[in-house]
């Protein structure tokens, strides 16, 4: 019997319940669908690392002989080191004008326990007397290619012919992009080609060299040992970098991602079961209260206490069950497209959505723990109520006096509605703070989300609309002297404008941290490459010091003046540290570099006016003939168009556009909630004085001024309290998102603030239509006649 | 005398789940400026559903009802809430106070809505209440918080006010207070003073007396000579 009693309560302000369930669901929904995807990444992650021997080390150097490697793996803490050849080539495709790279990983067919093997999952094994090479999946599904085809590349100018045999993916590019300002992976334009070593050491010019080298540590060896037992001997052959597993590019992006998305799946959901805890906690006390009389009559009939209690518990636990459950299965639900996006960018094995009853229970357990104990604070004081009591009616509530009214200023600018609104926000101090939290989250979860966006798009478009100017990038396999290049690239028709950068990898050191980061050199009047301070106001590359980014200087602890401790493998002798003074700390949010003016840095460098790359101005029709011309010379590396940067970034952008409004609708539907329930609680728990109100003669848009008055005096302060609570949020944010690759800006924007500010007021205004309707629905007569 | 209410063939039926209860049955009457009427009738009989219908918060099922010249019967929402607004003071048993407002505040609550209130100090002192306007209700006795009820009634400066047994939760002495203060109002202001009440004894202070029974006027009787309520007694 007390169960139908039940259904027909929570019918009767089914809105309200209904606002708490959805809460809960999509609490539960984020917990669900993300350790699912967290699980599967993890796992598919673990085992084709172990498969296939995912290298704990990595380093690359100008050229090694092949036959040195041998020594190196005697050194201590060495398990296994292998050698290789990687190098990036020009793909001919047919009928494409985009550029189209592959990197050619030469690999070694017989030998066994390979260090990133590859799992072919197509094909057959590759013949080391052939011209044959296998694909990466993504780049040959992409590009439709088939087995048995050929595919033509250009490898030191010269075109070779190479047969497709099979297809296979390593853990090694997992996230594969050819450099690190590409975003994200574009299996269209770059992929992988693993290739046998001899015939990839026949397509180019010095012979049975190695560049590329990878390594497995013994059981309890410590990288940092064996780096610097490593390091010495590789810089023979011109080291270029040497890294652990962490800071390998695939790895360390798709760590960050799990990063991410582990935070996600342990604050979020979080955040909404408290929500949807203090709503039932709320309804459950006023419930309780309002039921009094019944509760008199249920004790006098016999019921215990207990009894009672577990009657109104399980009004939290019918709400608890159907959240956990609904938001279990549409967790289970989402977990299918996300993975398959995740399967988009990662490409690993095994990743496939897998239905996990693990969580469909947790979801539960974790609903009805909160609502179990929201419920128990609401309802508990049933268990010391006599019955002779509880039927008599509750003492009258007490007017007390707050302190606003000693603010005479505020107090007297008050209608009568307004000061009762002001005594009634602290008369009922937990609701007033229920609003205010709700209020605050919701506008602080707007606000994020509207600045996510707008720094995103600063993040992405400011590096290519307002930094890089040029049309066209044209980096060089290997330094250039400043006049020739220049020289030669000027005239070539269309060009009207040249300038010259030099890019060198140096360490940096300050005190304990250190960090590897490339330095630009810039020319001083530099216009297609500009460096821009905090307020976009340009600045020139020092010749006296080094600017550096933002992030750079928090990761070494520096300040402007403090000097760097530089060392750098292109200087002539690479054991010499030399000194740098930080000049200036600029924004930058791709990428993590360091600049100076181009002579000064050519002068600190000693190696005469060398340069990596130069930025054109071209005539845009010209610029496939530049390409034809050039990409195929051996010391071009790659020609840039920012145009297509900057298009991918766009493209990129669109991808979170669905994701900010998935966000503002669950901001909405929280603001929602808080604000109706906290209206239609205080509706039926002040009918009385509502009834009085309307019989004196007030409209209801006038009694319902009361309510939303107080609403709207809690809301503008939690919308002040939520301003700060974005900051929190953001700085959240960038520290579980920034790495090497981006860095997000924490500014707020104005846009952003005023945004979430009008949708914050759209909402509560909604949801006081929806309660107005209660307001209507009051039967004066009834109201007023009984007994207080 | 002018006619303020003017009702004809007021009917009221109650739908209580599956029957219908006929709370007035073709209940005629007209209520004059500056009378003083009370409506004496046993619990159930009506005499509550007549007043709700008069003062505007509920609705004859038929008949017609006018305040002076205007239709009360089919107007709507918004004109009712004119009607209460601008017209009438209601007196309650139970007091209905806003617990969260002063006596003062309660008093200026009614004040600021209407065009032509009286002041709030005149009122408050007229119900001795002066000295306790920065009191809220639960500092307040019974007889006191049916004070301010009244004041905030008579501050509107209604021409019609309707009371509800007044005195129903009260001691006789505070009752008599009560009493005193709405006949002043009414001779003092020639305002129309209606009391509901099942206590025969207020009868002897009206003007005219309305008998109700069974959801009809059984009779209606003129008083020569009212008392003055300090005579009255029960």
């Amino acid at each position: 019997m007390l169960w139908r009693k039940m259904i027909r309560d929570l019918k009767e302000n089914k809105l309200a319940y209904l606002a708490c369930i959805t809460i809960v669901v999509i609490g539960l929904m984020v917990y669900t669908s993300f350790s699912m995807v967290i699980d599967n990444l993890n796992l598919s992650q673990k085992s084709f690392y172990n498969n296939q021997n995912f290298a704990h080390g990595f380093a690359e150097v100008q050229a090694m002989p092949r036959s040195e490697l041998e020594k190196l793996e005697s050194l201590p803490g060495i398990k296994q080191i292998q050698g290789r050849l990687v190098k990036d080539v020009r793909v001919l495709l047919p009928n494409r004008e985009q550029n189209v790279y592959l990197r050619l990983v030469s690999i070694n067919p017989v030998k066994h326990a390979v260090i990133n093997d590859v799992q072919l999952m197509r094909g057959i094994p590759l013949d080391e007397r052939e011209m044959n090479i296998w694909i990466d999946n993504k780049f040959f599904e992409t590009n439709n290619l088939d087995v048995n085809q050929q595919i033509n590349i250009i490898a030191e100018g010269k075109k070779r012919s190479l047969r497709i045999v099979g297809m296979g993916r390593s853990p090694e590019f997992i996230y594969a992009m050819r450099t690190a300002n590409q975003l994200y992976p574009d299996p269209k334009t770059f992929g992988i080609a693993f290739i046998p070593f001899e015939t990839m050491d026949s397509m180019f010019s010095e012979q049975d060299v190695i560049n590329n080298i990878v390594f497995n540590l013994e059981p309890k060896a410590i990288y940092k040992e064996v780096e610097s037992d490593l390091k010495p001997k590789l810089e023979t052959y011109g080291l270029k970098s040497i890294y652990p597993r962490k800071d390998q590019i695939s790895h360390l992006l798709l760590t960050q991602e799990l990063k991410g998305l582990q935070a996600t799946a342990q604050t979020l959901p979080l955040l909404f079961l408290s929500i949807a805890g203090m709503i039932l906690y709320i309804m459950l006390k006023r419930i309780v209260e309002q039921q009094r009389g019944q509760i008199g009559v249920l004790k006098a009939f016999g019921y215990t206490g207990r009894e009672i209690m577990l009657h109104y518990m399980s009004y939290a636990v019918f709400i608890g069950v159907v959240g956990g459950v609904i938001g279990g299965l549409m967790g289970i639900a989402l977990s299918y497209p996300m993975t398959s996006m995740y399967q988009h960018f990662f490409n690993m094995p095994g990743l496939s959505g897998k239905f996990s009853i693990i969580y469909i229970i947790i979801s539960i357990l974790l609903a009805l723990g909160f609502s179990i104990f929201a419920g128990y604070q609401g309802c508990r004081s049933i268990l010391t109520l006599a019955p002779a009591e509880a039927m008599k009616p509750p003492a009258p509530p007490v007017g007390k006096v707050t302190w606003l009214e000693r603010v005479h200023f505020f107090w007297n600018m008050l209608t009568v509605q307004g000061k009762m609104a002001v005594r009634n926000i602290s008369r009922n101090k937990g609701r007033s703070i229920f609003v205010f939290l709700g209020i605050m989250f919701t506008f602080a979860l707007l606000a994020l989300t509207w600045s996510m966006k707008n720094l995103s798009e600063q993040m992405l478009l400011d590096q290519y609309q307002k930094v890089e100017t040029y049309d066209v990038k044209v980096s060089f396999a290997k330094p250039l002297d400043q006049m020739d290049a220049q020289r030669e690239l000027q005239h070539f028709s269309g060009v009207m404008k040249v300038e010259t950068m030099t890019e060198v990898p140096m360490t940096f050191k300050h005190k304990w941290h250190k960090k590897d980061v490339v330095v630009r050199g810039l020319t001083e009047s530099s216009s297609l490459y500009n460096v821009l301070d905090k307020d976009d106001n340009k600045i020139s590359p020092p010749k006296d010091g080094v600017l550096i980014s933002e992030r750079l200087a928090q990761l070494l602890n520096v300040e402007v003046g403090n000097e760097l401790t530089v060392k750098s493998v292109k200087f002539k002798d690479q054991d010499d540290e030399k000194e740098l003074r930080v000049v200036g700390v600029i924004p930058q949010y791709l990428g993590l570099n360091a600049y100076m003016e181009i002579n000064a840095l050519q002068d600190f460098l000693q190696q005469g006016e060398m340069i990596t790359s130069a930025m054109l101005r071209i005539d845009e029709s010209k610029v496939s003939k530049l390409q034809n011309e050039y990409i195929n010379s051996d010391v071009v590396s790659g020609i840039e168009e920012r145009a297509e940067l900057l298009s991918k970034s766009k493209e990129l952008l669109a991808s979170f556009g669905s994701m900010i409004y998935i966000l503002a609708i669950i901001a909405i539907i929280t603001a929602f909630a808080v604000i109706y329930n906290s209206a239609i609680i205080n509706v039926s728990e002040r009918s009385r004085e509502l009834a009085s109100m309307m019989v004196l003669g007030m409209t209801p848009a006038e009694v319902l001024s009361v309510i939303t008055f107080e609403q709207w005096f809690i809301t503008f302060f939690a919308m002040i309290g939520g301003i700060p609570l974005t900051k929190v949020f953001l700085v959240g944010m960038a520290q579980s998102i920034n790495n090497d690759v981006y860095t997000m800006p924490t500014n707020m924007t104005v846009i952003s603030i005023v945004t979430a500010f009008f949708i914050t007021l759209a909402s509560i205004w909604i949801a006081q239509r929806m309660a107005a309707r209660k307001i209507k629905e009051l039967k004066l007569v009834d109201v007023l006649k009984s007994a207080e | 005398m002018d006619t303020l209410i003017k009702a004809k063939g007021l009917f009221k039926t109650y739908l209580m789940g599956e029957v219908t209860v006929e709370a007035l049955k073709d209940v005629d009457f007209e209520l004059y400026a500056g009378e003083f009427v009370v409506i004496l009738g046993p619990s159930g009989s009506g005499k509550s559903t007549l007043l709700n219908i008069v003062g505007g918060m509920d609705e004859a099922t038929s008949g017609e009802l006018y305040f002076k010249d205007t239709a009360l019967h089919n107007a709507n929402e918004k004109k009712l809430t004119n009607y209460r607004r601008n017209d009438v003071g209601f007196v309650f048993q139970f007091y209905n106070l806003i617990p969260n407002l002063t006596t003062y505040e309660n008093v200026s609550l009614a004040a600021e809505i209407s065009p032509d209130s009286l002041s709030i100090e005149d009122v408050l002192e007229k119900v001795e209440l002066l000295d306790r306007a920065k009191h809220f209700p639960s500092q307040l006795s019974g007889g006191q918080q049916q004070r301010v009820a009244l004041a905030r009634a008579m501050v509107k400066n209604p021409k019609l006010l309707l009371c509800d047994e007044p005195t129903g939760a009260l001691d006789v002495e505070t009752g008599i207070l009560v009493l005193k203060l709405l006949k002043d109002f009414c001779a003092s202001f020639g305002k129309t003073v209606v009391i509901i009440t099942h206590n025969a004894a207020i009868s002897q202070m009206a003007d005219r007396v309305f008998y109700i029974k069974d959801g009809q006027i059984s009779s209606i009787k003129s008083n020569e000579n009212p008392l003055p309520a300090e005579k009255v007694t029960w």
